[in-house]
């Protein structure tokens, strides 16, 4: 029952972008594309799944007074990895993410399970957790990046979707168009929440 | 005092394993990186210059050690005479690290021909810019024995506004090839000697 929990919350309840309203920097300055929502996202999933663990397995270890500090070690560490393996394998796209690569170290959503999540639970739990909330992040990010690729741009995943006629609305793919998708998004399932009778963040 | 001392060594230990753990990444992923960014970014910047297929010129490739430090250079054969040279160096002072720049020149006239950016973490939209035509090409046809300066230290090489830090990076990693050009020449030529036989 537990596993159920920690595999499916990340899915709605807690869907990062839009239901906890963390991560926000990567997912408005990433998702120009879909391609590169996804892979921004796959990069954290890997870091979440792996730094849960490594802080879930220290956890007993790990002295109160300089956890913090040691959480951001082992982030890092996964970072720094993560930064190179995809220079060695997806060098277009890790020229794509560039800085935001290395930024995933102080993404709030890593940090943020960490502290709530992998410090007080056991490992499996903890990876499984970090991997509901990897998926959730990776979801947000792609379906952002479609919209915002298939409007700005007029493909998707690189592939052409409209005929030569689409005249593309090019300010989607630009910064204001993060804010106003994600914003009109964000509203929508507020809206649908409202709706269901469901409880979440709003004040 | 007890506490303190688990605190420092459990933190010294994490970190230990950590460096140790990247250490051992960098050393197997290093090669696989150095191919990836040979392949999209040294080639098509080495097809710009001497607009020569990539595949024939990355070949092309030796190091020169100076100090501690290695520059790659590649060459432009004509026959049996090297007619082209493009030397790579990191330009220091950047404004988030240093930024790496490549400088094709053409051996018979002296001169350069063109300047690439190979890396640089410049803030997208403001230092960015130096990896613009309208910045770099005035790298074109400059003498190969003399430094370039920026206009305010009355030079020849405008700098963006805005972006003084990343312009002056670019500059002094110029300079860096011109003194390479200059001290090390006879000893690229050597290298490209053997490497050719």
């Amino acid at each position: 029952m537990k596993f159920k929990e920690a595999l499916l919350h990340g899915l709605w309840k807690d869907l990062t972008p839009f239901r906890l309203v963390l991560g926000l920097c990567p997912a408005l300055a990433v998702t120009s594309s879909a391609e590169n929502g996804m892979g921004m996202g796959l990069a954290a999933t890997f870091v979440l799944v792996f730094s849960n663990m490594f802080i879930s397995m220290l956890r007993k270890v790990i002295p109160d007074k300089v956890r913090i500090g040691s959480f951001i070690v082992v982030i890092a560490t996964l970072v720094v990895l993560v930064e190179m393996v995809m220079k060695a394998y997806f060098f277009p796209l890790s020229q794509q993410l560039g800085i935001f690569i290395p930024l995933i170290v102080v993404n709030c959503i890593i940090l943020g399970r960490a502290e709530a999540f992998a410090s007080r639970n056991p490992v499996l739990l903890s990876m499984v957790d970090g991997l509901s909330i990897g998926i959730g992040f990776t979801i947000s990010l792609t379906v952002l990046g479609s919209i915002r690729e298939v409007l700005g741009a007029g493909s998707w995943f690189g592939m052409q979707v409209f005929g030569e006629s689409f005249e593309p609305f090019e300010f989607m793919v630009k910064a204001p168009g993060a804010f106003i998708c994600l914003g009109i998004m964000l509203g929508l399932m507020n809206a649908y929440s409202r709706k269901r009778g469901e409880t979440f963040i709003q004040t | 005092m007890r506490e303190i001392i688990r605190l420092v060594v459990v933190l010294a230990l994490i970190c230990a394993v950590s460096g140790g753990a990247l250490t051992v990444a960098r050393h197997t992923l290093a090669p696989r990186i150095e191919q990836q960014s040979d392949f999209y970014v040294r080639g098509p910047a080495l097809e710009r210059l001497f607009e020569k297929p990539a595949a024939e010129l990355l070949g092309n490739k030796i190091i020169l050690p100076v100090g501690d430090q290695t520059y790659p250079v590649f060459y432009l054969a004509d026959g049996d005479e090297i007619i082209g040279l493009a030397i790579e160096a990191p330009g220091p002072g950047g404004y988030a690290g240093d930024i790496v720049v490549m400088i094709g020149i053409d051996l018979r006239e002296k001169r350069m021909i063109g300047l690439e950016i190979i890396q640089h973490s410049e803030t997208p939209g403001v230092g960015s810019k130096v990896e613009k035509s309208s910045f770099r090409k005035q790298w074109m046809g400059l003498p190969v024995d003399q430094s370039v300066e920026l206009t305010a230290q009355g030079g020849q090489i405008d700098a963006i506004s805005g972006a003084t830090y990343s312009s002056k990076a670019v500059v002094s990693g110029s300079n860096q090839i011109i003194e390479l050009m200059i001290r090390h020449g006879d000893e690229i030529m050597a290298l490209i000697e053997t490497k050719e036989k």
